[in-house]
C-alpha cells in the first residue's frame, strides 16, 4: 500500500453485533442521552415479527416508543415530512430505523429534517449544507439491508444525498433479524456488498483502514454467503454476511472507485433492479479488464477469498487466475443454488428496450460512460439495446 | 403511527432474582468456608459493599462487610453505600451468564457486564465470584462459568467447601 | 475470520494521514465549525520544534487560541482545571492536542471540563457520565506508539488527593487524529524502537485477547505486517519519511485494534513493572510481548499462529510447519528486540535485568520481582487475557523476563 500520498479515512458507526444486541439498546441509548426512541420501519418491507421481536427487547426498561410502520417503496420527501411532525409532536429523542433500502433512506433524511430543525422536510435537497454532526440515530438491518444503510448515502425520489454525516451512529445487527426469508435476498445483498469492496479493495489508491474493513467484508462474504444462502436457517452465517453488508457501506463511503456501485444504483434507479443482481453479473466484465491492466491488483484478492494457506503455497504468478478461478467458483455455486431466481444477463432481467434507453441515457452522462456502456454490452445488454 | 409503552419480563427477572439471592448467600456462607474468600474479603476496606445486577431496572444483590463479617444484603441497592457496582446491561444478557450460557470473563469480553468502581476491588470480586461459582456448580458447568476450573485444588477442599457453602446457603447461616 | 456470539466494534475518529496532513487541520475545523483552537502539548515537544510545525501549517484562515506547553509526564488534575481555564479566558473553541499520552490524556481531561463546564472533573468519571457530544478535539501524536488518539480512556491523576481517575466514553474519543510524518521525524532511536513495540504489543495482544473481533482482527494484522517490516529499518534511518508515516499509520492501527478489542496479561504486568519501577511503558512491552504470547500459548496456540503470514510474509509462512507457527511468531518477536538491540548500541533492553536508568543503574532490581507481581493482581488488563493468572504465575513470568529465559510453559496451571 502506498501512503506517499496521504489519505482521510472515516467509520463514524458502531457496531454491536450477535446474540442479543436487540437488548442492548435501552443502555446504548441512554449513552446517547436517548430516551424515547421512534422506530421508523414497514410492516410490508420487514415483517411484523421482526417489529415484535424489536420492540420486545425494550421490555422492562419502562420506555415509550413510537413506532412508524408505513414505509412503501415509493415513500419521499412527503412521507418524511409527516414523520417529521409526528417525531416533534411525540418530543421523541433518538430515530431508530428497522429494515433496509428505502427504509433507511426516508430515516436517513427525517433525522437531516428533525436535526437541522428545518419547518417543513419537503425544502431538503441534496444541496442541503450538512455541515455538523446530526442527532443520534440507530440503523438496525434486516436480511433485506442493501449495504447502503450504513453508508453516507440516501436516495429519495431519485434525488440523491451524500454526507458522512447522514451516517448512523449506531448499527445493531441481531442474529434474529438478520436471518432471510428466500435466498435470494441474502445473494442480492451479499452481491452488492462484495462488488463494492471487492472494487475498493483492488483500487490502488486504497488505505490501510478502509482495507481493514473490506478484508473483513470480503472474507465474510466468500465464507458464509453460499450456505447463508443454501441453509437459512443458519443464523451465524446470515449474521456474518450481514456483518460484511455492513462494513460495505463503511467501504463505499471512503473510496471513490465506485464503478460497480454506480451501475448497480443506476439500475436500481431506473427499473427497481436490485443492486446486487447487477453488480453480481457485472463482476465478471469487470474483473476481466482489471487484469488486462494490471494482475497484481487481482492477485491481492486471493488473500481475502482463499484464506492464508492457499495464498501462502501458490507462486506470485499464479495468484491472479487462482483467484479469478475462485471468483468463478464462488458466484457459480451461488447462481447455481438458487435455480435461475437471480437473473445473469440483462437479457435474463427482462428489462424493457425502452427502459434500456433510459439507462444508456444516465450511464453516458458519466464520465467514465464510455467504458460502463462496453460493461453493460458484454453483460447482455447490448441484446436488447434499442 | 402507534406509541407503545414497553412490557415487563416477568419470568426471567423471577430467575435473575432467584438467583442473585442465591449466589448472595452463597458468597455469604464461602467467605466463612473458604481461606481464600476470606483473603480476599480481608484485603478489602472495613465497610466495603459490592452489588451485581442489571439495567435498567434490576435486580441487585448487594454484599458486603460489617463489623468483620461478610453479609448478604439482599436486593435493594440504596440499603447502604455501595463501593462497587457490577452492572449487567440487560436482563436478557443477566439470563444468559446465571444460566451459564456465557462465563463471567466472556459477558465481561462480550461488554455485557461492565464495573462501575476501583479496578481493584472488581478484580478482588471477580475472583471471590468466580470461587464461589465452583462450590456451586458441577464441574461441567463450572468450568463453562470460569476461566480455568482450579484442578489443582485438593478432592477435600472441593468436598468440605462445597458441603460447606450449600449447608450455609441454603440455611442463611 | 471468526465471528464472535456477540461483539462491538467502535472507532469514530476520522484518520487524515500524510506527509502534509497537518496543513488540512484548518479545513477540518473549518468543515467542524471550529475557528480558535487552543494547542495543548509538553515541553519537551515544543523544543523538538514540532509545536512550531505545527503552528505553521495553521496559518491559513485560523486563529490560534493559545499554546499550553505545560502538561507534566504524568496528567495532572491541576494542570487540566488550568488549562480549562485557559481555553475559556481566551475563548477557543476546540482543542489540538500535540504530543504523546499524558498529553492526549490532559487534552480529553480538559475537553470534559469545557464541554460539560463542570468544576469537579470526578463528577464525569464512571460508566455513562459522558453522554453528549464533546468540543473538537485534534489529536496531533509525536509518538508512533501509544494509540491514544484513537483511545476512549483518558487517565487523570489527582496528586493531592493521591487519587488517579478513570474516564471511558466513546465521547472521549478525539474527533480527528492527524498522522503526520514530520512528527516522529526527531524521535531518537531508542525511543522510536520502544514506542513501536508498544505498538506491536498493542497488535499483538490485540489479536489474542478475549474481547478480539472481525474488525479488531483485521486492523491488527496490517499493523502487525506494516511494524515488522517497518521499526527496524526505520530505527535505523531515522529521516526515512516513508517509514515514518507507516509507524504512525500502524501504531494508529493498532490502538484501534487494542482499544476495541482490550489488552492481557503483557500490559497487566507492563503497568505493574511500570508503576513499581518506573520503567517506560515501551520498554516493558517490549520485554513482555514475547511472554504473553508463551504464557496464553496452550490456549490460543493457532490464533498466534495466524500472525504469522502478515509478520514474515508466504515464504516463512510456507516453509515453516503448521504445528511451528506460533512458536515462531514468538521467536521473530524476540528477535525483533535482538535488532533494536544492536541498532540503538544497547539501549534497547531485551530483558528486565539489562533496564538501566540514566545513571545506569538497574531499575529493575531481581528482588523487587515479587512486588511487582503483587501489584499485578490490582490492574485490570488481566480480564481481558485468554489465560487466568495468579500471584506465582505473574512471578513466572516476571523472572523469565527478567533473566531473558524462554517460559516454562509446563509451570503454567491449566484448567
Amino acid at each position: 500500500m502506498n501512503l506517499t500520498n496521504g489519505f482521510a479515512f472515516t467509520c463514524p458507526f458502531k457496531t454491536n453485533s450477535g446474540n442479543k444486541a436487540l437488548e442492548h439498546l435501552p443502555v446504548e441509548l441512554a449513552g446517547l442521552n436517548a430516551f424515547k426512541p421512534l422506530i421508523i420501519t414497514s410492516r410490508e418491507l420487514a415483517g411484523p415479527k421482526a417489529i415484535g421481536t424489536l420492540i420486545n427487547a425494550f421490555g422492562d426498561s419502562g420506555m415509550t416508543i413510537g413506532v412508524f410502520d408505513d414505509v412503501t417503496e415509493t415513500a419521499d420527501l412527503n412521507v418524511v415530512e409527516q414523520i417529521r411532525e409526528i417525531f416533534l409532536k411525540g418530543q421523541y429523542d433518538v430515530i431508530i430505523a428497522l429494515g433496509g433500502g428505502i427504509i433507511v433512506d426516508v430515516a436517513k433524511i427525517l433525522n437531516l429534517a428533525v436535526s437541522l430543525k428545518v419547518a417543513d422536510a419537503r425544502q431538503l435537497s441534496p444541496a442541503t449544507a450538512i455541515r455538523d454532526p446530526l442527532g443520534p440515530f440507530v440503523v438496525i438491518p434486516t436480511a433485506a439491508a442493501t449495504g447502503m444503510e450504513t453508508s453516507k448515502y440516501a436516495v429519495l425520489s431519485g434525488k440523491i444525498f451524500t454526507s458522512v454525516h447522514l451516517m448512523p451512529g449506531l448499527v445493531v445487527l441481531d442474529p434474529r433479524l438478520t436471518r432471510a426469508k428466500d435466498g435470494k435476498t441474502v445473494a442480492e445483498a451479499g452481491f452488492a456488498a462484495f462488488g463494492r469492496t471487492l472494487e475498493a479493495y483492488i483500487a490502488p489508491d486504497k488505505n490501510p483502514f478502509m482495507d481493514a474493513y473490506a478484508f473483513t467484508a470480503l472474507r465474510f462474504i466468500r465464507e458464509n454467503l453460499a450456505s447463508a444462502v443454501n441453509k437459512r436457517c443458519n443464523k451465524k452465517e446470515s449474521l456474518a454476511v450481514a456483518n460484511a453488508v455492513a462494513m460495505s457501506g463503511c467501504v463505499i463511503s471512503n473510496t471513490d472507485q465506485n464503478m460497480l456501485h454506480r451501475l448497480g444504483q443506476v439500475f436500481q434507479n431506473t427499473v427497481h433492479v436490485h443492486p446486487g443482481i447487477i453488480i453480481g453479473m457485472c463482476l465478471h466484465p469487470f474483473l476481466d479488464d482489471c487484469m488486462k491492466k494490471d494482475s497484481s491488483r487481482i492477485a491481492s484478492l486471493l488473500l481475502p477469498l482463499a484464506g492464508d494457506d492457499k495464498y501462502a503455497a501458490m507462486p506470485e504468478a499464479g495468484r491472479a487466475g487462482d483467484a479469478l478461478r475462485d471468483l468463478c467458483e464462488f458466484s457459480y455455486e451461488i447462481y447455481r443454488s438458487l435455480k435461475g431466481k437471480i437473473p445473469r444477463t440483462i437479457t435474463e432481467a427482462g428489462i424493457q428496450q425502452y427502459l434500456m434507453k433510459d439507462i444508456f441515457d444516465i450511464i453516458n452522462q458519466e464520465p467514465d460512460g464510455a467504458y460502463l456502456r462496453t460493461v453493460i454490452d458484454r453483460v447482455g445488454g447490448s441484446s436488447i439495446k434499442a | 403511527m402507534r406509541e407503545i409503552h414497553a412490557g415487563g419480563k416477568p419470568l426471567k427477572k423471577a430467575y435473575v432474582a432467584i438467583f442473585l439471592w442465591f449466589t448472595g448467600r452463597a458468597i455469604q456462607a464461602a467467605a466463612k468456608v473458604d481461606k481464600e474468600v476470606q483473603k480476599e474479603f480481608a484485603a478489602l476496606p472495613d465497610d466495603f459493599t459490592f452489588a451485581l445486577g442489571c439495567l435498567p431496572n434490576g435486580p441487585w444483590m448487594v454484599v458486603g462487610k460489617e463489623k468483620g463479617k461478610v453479609k448478604y444484603f439482599g436486593g435493594n441497592l440504596k440499603c447502604r453505600p455501595v463501593h462497587l457496582r457490577l452492572v449487567i446491561k440487560s436482563l436478557d444478557a443477566a439470563f444468559l451468564i446465571l444460566s451459564f450460557q456465557e462465563s463471567t470473563a466472556l459477558a465481561t469480553t462480550r461488554n455485557r457486564l461492565m464495573t462501575d468502581g476501583e479496578v481493584p476491588y472488581a478484580l478482588s470480586v471477580i475472583r471471590i465470584l468466580d470461587i464461589v461459582e465452583v462450590y456451586l456448580l458441577p464441574k461441567l458447568i463450572a468450568s463453562l462459568a470460569v476461566k480455568r476450573y482450579p484442578s489443582w485444588w485438593s478432592f477435600s477442599r472441593k468436598l468440605a467447601g462445597r458441603v460447606g457453602v450449600y449447608t450455609r446457603t441454603l440455611l442463611g447461616f | 475470520m471468526i465471528l464472535p456470539d456477540y461483539y462491538e466494534f467502535c472507532c469514530r475518529v476520522k484518520i487524515v494521514a500524510g506527509h502534509d496532513a497537518l496543513e488540512k487541520i484548518p479545513a477540518l475545523l473549518a468543515e467542524m465549525g471550529s475557528k480558535k483552537p487552543l494547542i495543548i502539548t509538553d515541553k519537551g515537544v515544543a523544543a523538538a520544534g514540532l509545536v512550531d510545525i505545527v503552528v505553521n501549517a495553521l496559518k491559513e484562515g485560523v486563529t490560534i487560541g493559545g499554546v499550553a506547553d505545560n502538561v507534566p509526564p504524568d496528567s495532572d488534575l491541576k494542570v487540566v482545571n488550568q488549562l480549562a481555564g485557559l481555553y475559556r479566558d481566551n475563548a477557543c473553541d476546540a482543542i489540538i492536542a500535540v504530543g504523546g499520552g499524558s498529553v492526549m490524556d490532559t487534552a480529553k481531561g480538559v475537553n470534559i471540563v469545557v464541554s460539560e463546564n463542570a468544576t469537579d472533573l470526578m463528577a464525569f468519571s464512571g460508566a455513562g457520565a459522558l453522554n453528549r457530544r464533546l468540543k473538537t478535539l485534534v489529536a496531533v501524536p509525536t509518538t508512533a506508539g501509544t494509540g491514544s488518539e484513537v483511545t476512549l480512556v483518558a487517565v487523570i491523576k489527582d496528586h493531592e488527593k493521591h487519587l488517579k481517575m478513570a474516564f471511558t466514553s466513546y465521547f472521549l474519543l478525539p474527533s480527528v487524529s492527524i498522522l503526520d510524518s514530520r512528527m516522529t521525524m526527531t524521535m531518537p532511536p531508542f525511543i522510536t524502537a520502544m514506542t513501536g513495540m508498544d505498538a506491536l504489543s498493542h497488535a499483538v495482544e490485540g489479536y489474542y485477547c478475549l474481547q478480539k473481533n472481525p474488525l479488531s482482527d483485521a486492523h491488527s494484522l496490517a499493523a502487525v505486517n506494516m511494524i515488522h517490516q517497518y521499526l527496524p529499518s526505520v530505527t535505523k534511518n531515522p529521516a526515512d519519511k516513508d517509514g515514518r508515516l507507516a509507524m504512525a499509520v500502524s501504531a494508529c492501527l493498532a490502538g484501534i485494534s487494542f482499544s476495541n478489542s482490550m489488552v492481557g496479561i503483557v500490559h497487566n504486568l507492563g503497568h505493574a513493572t511500570g508503576s513499581v519501577c518506573g520503567v517506560p511503558h515501551g520498554i516493558c512491552m517490549a520485554i513482555l510481548l514475547p511472554y504473553g504470547l508463551e504464557y496464553n500459548m496452550h490456549k490460543r496456540g493457532e490464533t498466534i499462529a495466524e500472525l504469522l503470514l502478515p509478520m514474515a510474509g508466504e515464504e516463512v509462512y510456507r516453509k515453516t510447519p503448521k504445528a511451528e507457527r506460533a512458536e515462531k511468531v514468538v521467536s521473530l518477536i524476540r528477535q525483533m528486540n535482538q535488532d533494536l538491540n544492536e541498532i540503538t548500541g544497547g539501549r534497547h533492553a531485551r530483558y528486565f535485568s539489562e533496564v538501566k536508568d540514566r545513571d545506569g543503574k538497574q531499575m529493575v532490581p531481581r528482588e523487587i520481582l515479587p512486588e511487582i507481581a503483587k501489584a499485578a493482581l490490582l490492574d485490570g488488563a488481566t480480564i481481558y487475557n485468554p489465560e487466568d493468572q495468579d500471584y506465582e504465575e505473574n512471578l513466572l513470568v516476571l523472572e523469565a523476563a527478567w533473566e531473558g529465559k524462554p517460559l516454562d510453559r509446563n509451570k503454567i496451571k491449566k484448567g
